[in-house]
């Protein structure tokens, strides 16, 4: 009692009268970034950082994927059925407005489609979900409302859950710093550099969620972010260290869809021989890294996509620690001619992901210790964005480069084609059978679909070798005591207020 | 005094002009923002669409041109990533890191003079030792160190002050803590020994003589005469602190234009790198102005 008088008292004269700004607001919660939005356009809703803020908050999508299950659920829209290969026709919810007062109707679909995918402001859902599409829309009355893609897209429903809405009246030259939309919440407030404010929707179509508003605090170190929860200045932060993850209280940790691999240049000596590839894969220690640099709850992966998604091929199992093996693998290849003593240069991303330069050193060694010579080289986003992306240097070094990718889409589609078929732009594979199983996979269906990407999983994993697959990572979010929410992996994506509740 | 203001004027602007020649070319060589704006995903169609839009396809000399115009208006273009005016973005930060800075630099000249004076005053005392101690330990001390135990220890610990960020008056003990101690150390130690020496000059000896009090003899006599090389140390410091205290805005969540100005730089905002570069440089070259003025008026032999 005596203690808590005291801190009153030093804070009320430091104040001059008033209580310590970072009182919290009982039915409000601070969440607390990484790094401030650049932008809070709805159109750029699949950058976590926008994605958090924005995603299902302020801003709603036709379908929502639930990550955790895989089962694609009707939001602004009601249903949807397929009228021909390349058609589909979705239905949409009545009674909904926008937080600017007007009505919501299929020309605002149309018109948000045509903003994201046109390419006049670089929107990264167009971009990124949208790219290499031709997609038109057909109004066929307000509560009705065609697309139609070309090539056909036999999962269109599951991408329209990336697609943000807008009202008609959203420029399409400009992004907005005041997004309007039809969820439950109302943007507020932007004071740069300092904080972003929403509040609850009063007139939103769905139930009303129990958190009153939100205010996101942005601090890019993230061990002081942590302590903002001890200290009761915030009661979310996503994305802590898993050194910062001490409290078992509050410390929650959750496969973020994020898998950790290397890509192995399959066209370079000595990486072209699959004896070489092989004796990487076994000369790496996955289990030191667990409980170590990395979380203990991270899982051993065969593939670049999380287990809930389609077609994940469960038979694969990861390569085992052998060095012997490896040594000897690498021997046969020397007595074959192969060149692997040439250096290989292995490229990593500074802030790929909390402790991803140990990690690389980790693994240079273990390579070495294998016999291979390798060079480690660690470069920012923008300079490591030159070896991972096509056109690659004809004359290059034989490189392994460190990648983390993100699907949390719950199909393999948004992975496999940039990253592994001959015409994709990451891709280092010339390989007729792994671009058969993309190209028929990719407009397949049901069983037949989720086969082919088992058979592609395989391919890569067993035949090829074409990557040192790490794990599937984990996150770590604290959570104040005082809500009733479990982060899951949607988090790594976005924060829906509304699943929010207090104890 | 004022052909050496005018000079002095030239200079700088020359200056200013050749660091926005080379800052403007050197940031384009580091690589294309397409990489770190777009996902990496993105083809190569929309990469180019993405240069398309924002100037970045034309010849280097072209955009120089064309920023070069703009420039003269104060118009350095729109950020790459908020599509807000980049001078706007820039003056907002650069309030903040000017708040924290002046506050820094009031406190360290007051206490730094008072504490640097009364241990010159009796040299080789308890009071000196403790003050060079103290000092030497500030001048020393790791920043980012000290704040993540500050945090630890008088918000988390003892609950007394918010561990970051702005809003209220307590939000700003901490930075100005951290950001006091090294140039405490530095200057207490520099004033000190500028004391030293004028507590045993000539004209000392003849004020002790002619029965003046000990805080005469300091604050009336010596510090004035001492203060040449502080205010030198101390433009020094307060030049780095204008530019933005990095370390404190990264951990404190201090929205200055330190932090803007790094985060800029990893992801190529052009504009802001330049506007961040010019007001920084305008603000130095008022400062230095200042101190030219304050040598002036301290040691009459500089006015002519």
């Amino acid at each position: 009692m005596s203690f808590t008088l005291h801190r009153g008292l030093v804070a009320a004269l430091l104040l001059g009268c008033s209580f310590p700004a970072y009182a919290q607001d009982e039915r409000r919660v601070k969440i607390v970034l990484g790094e401030e939005a650049q932008l809070i356009d709805p159109c750029m809703a699949s950058r976590s950082d926008v994605g958090r803020v924005v995603l299902q908050n302020i801003s709603e999508t036709l379908t929502v994927l639930d990550p955790r299950s895989a089962d694609l659920r009707p939001r602004l829209a009601m249903s949807w059925t397929q009228v021909d290969d390349d058609t589909w026709q979705f239905k949409l919810r009545e009674g909904v407005k926008f937080s600017d007062g007007t009505a919501f109707d299929a020309k605002d679909v149309a018109h948000s489609i045509a903003r994201t995918t046109s390419g006049a402001i670089n929107c990264e859902i167009g971009v990124k979900y949208f790219g290499g599409l031709d997609i038109s829309t057909d109004v066929i009355d307000p509560q009705t409302i065609e697309i139609t893609t070309n090539p056909a897209q036999p999962i269109l429903p599951v991408l329209m859950s990336t697609m943000t809405i807008v009202p008609e009246e959203t420029a399409m030259d400009e992004h907005t710093r005041s997004p309007v939309g039809t969820g439950p919440y109302i943007f507020d407030e932007w004071k740069a550099g300092q904080s972003i404010s929403l509040s609850r929707n009063p007139s939103y179509w769905g139930e009303t969620p129990e958190v009153e508003g939100a205010t996101y605090l942005f601090r890019s170190d993230r061990s002081v972010a942590a302590l903002m929860v001890e200290n009761g200045e915030a009661d979310i932060v996503p994305n802590i260290a898993v050194q910062d993850a001490t409290n078992t209280d509050t410390d929650f940790a959750y496969p973020n869809s994020e898998t950790f691999f290397l890509r192995i240049d399959t066209q370079v000596a000595p990486l072209n021989d699959r004896r070489v590839r092989e004796a990487l894969n076994l000369a790496i220690d996955r289990e030191a890294f667990k409980g170590s640099i990395l979380s203990s709850e991270v899982v051993s992966a065969t593939q670049i996509v999380p287990p809930t998604t389609i077609g994940s091929n469960d038979n694969l199992t990861p390569y085992p620690y052998d060095p012997e093996k490896a040594r000897s693998l690498i021997e046969e290849a020397r007595a074959d001619g192969v060149p692997v003593d040439t250096p290989i240069k292995l490229i990593g991303r500074t802030g790929i992901f909390p402790n991803g330069t140990e990690v690389m050193e980790a693994m240079q060694a273990m390579l070495s210790d294998a016999g291979f010579k390798v060079d480690l080289n660690m470069y920012d986003v923008a300079e490591w964005e030159n070896f991972y992306t096509k056109p690659f240097a004809e004359d290059r070094s034989p490189q392994i480069i460190q990648l983390q990718h993100d699907n949390a889409k719950g199909d393999p589609v948004f992975s496999m084609f940039f990253k592994y078929h001959s015409d994709g732009l990451q891709s280092v594979l010339e390989d007729d059978e792994v671009d058969r199983l993309i190209d028929e996979a990719t407009v397949a269906t049901g069983e037949t679909r989720a086969d082919l990407w088992k058979q592609l999983f395989a391919r890569l994993h067993d035949d090829i070798i074409s990557d040192i697959v790490m794990f599937h990572m984990v996150g770590y979010t604290r959570v104040s005591e005082r809500l009733d929410f479990e982060p899951s992996i949607a988090t790594n994506s976005e924060l829906q207020l509304a699943e929010i509740s207090f104890r | 005094m004022l052909k050496h203001l005018r000079n002095r004027l030239i200079s700088s602007l020359l200056s200013l002009a050749a660091l926005i020649v080379i800052v403007f070319f050197l940031s384009r060589l580091t690589g294309d923002p397409s990489a770190l704006y777009l996902p990496l995903d993105a083809s190569i169609e929309s990469r180019e669409n993405f240069r398309e839009i924002n100037g970045l396809n034309d010849p280097l000399i072209v955009q120089f041109s064309s920023f070069a115009k703009d420039i003269v208006q104060f118009d350095f273009g729109k950020s790459l990533r908020t599509s807000r005016p980049a001078l706007e973005m820039v003056l907002e930060a650069f309030i903040w890191t000017l708040q924290l800075a002046l506050i820094t630099i009031a406190l360290v000249i007051l206490v730094a003079t008072v504490i640097g004076s009364l241990a010159a005053f009796n040299v080789g005392g308890l009071f000196d030792r403790v003050a060079t101690v103290v000092s030497l330990i500030g001048a020393s001390a790791p920043d980012f160190w000290i704040a993540i135990v500050g945090i630890l220890i008088f918000s988390i610990g003892f609950g007394w002050l918010p561990t970051s960020g702005t809003g209220s008056l307590l939000h700003w003990v901490l930075p100005v803590a951290i950001l006091f101690i090294r140039p405490f150390g530095l200057i207490t130690q520099v004033v000190r020994n500028s004391m030293i020496a004028a507590l045993h000059a000539p004209y000392t000896k003849t004020a002790r003589a002619k029965g003046a009090g000990p805080r005469r003899i300091i604050f009336g006599h010596s510090l004035r005469n001492a203060a040449l090389p502080i205010v030198t140390v101390m433009g020094d410091q307060a030049a780095g602190m204008l530019n933005g205290a990095v370390i404190v805005e990264t951990i404190f969540g201090f929205p200055g234009v330190g932090k803007l100005m790094i985060d800029s730089i990893l992801m190529r905002d052009f504009s802001v790198i330049l506007a961040s570069i010019v007001v920084t440089a305008i603000a130095i070259l008022l400062m230095n102005i200042l101190i030219d003025l304050s040598y002036a008026a301290l040691d009459p032999r500089t006015r002519a």
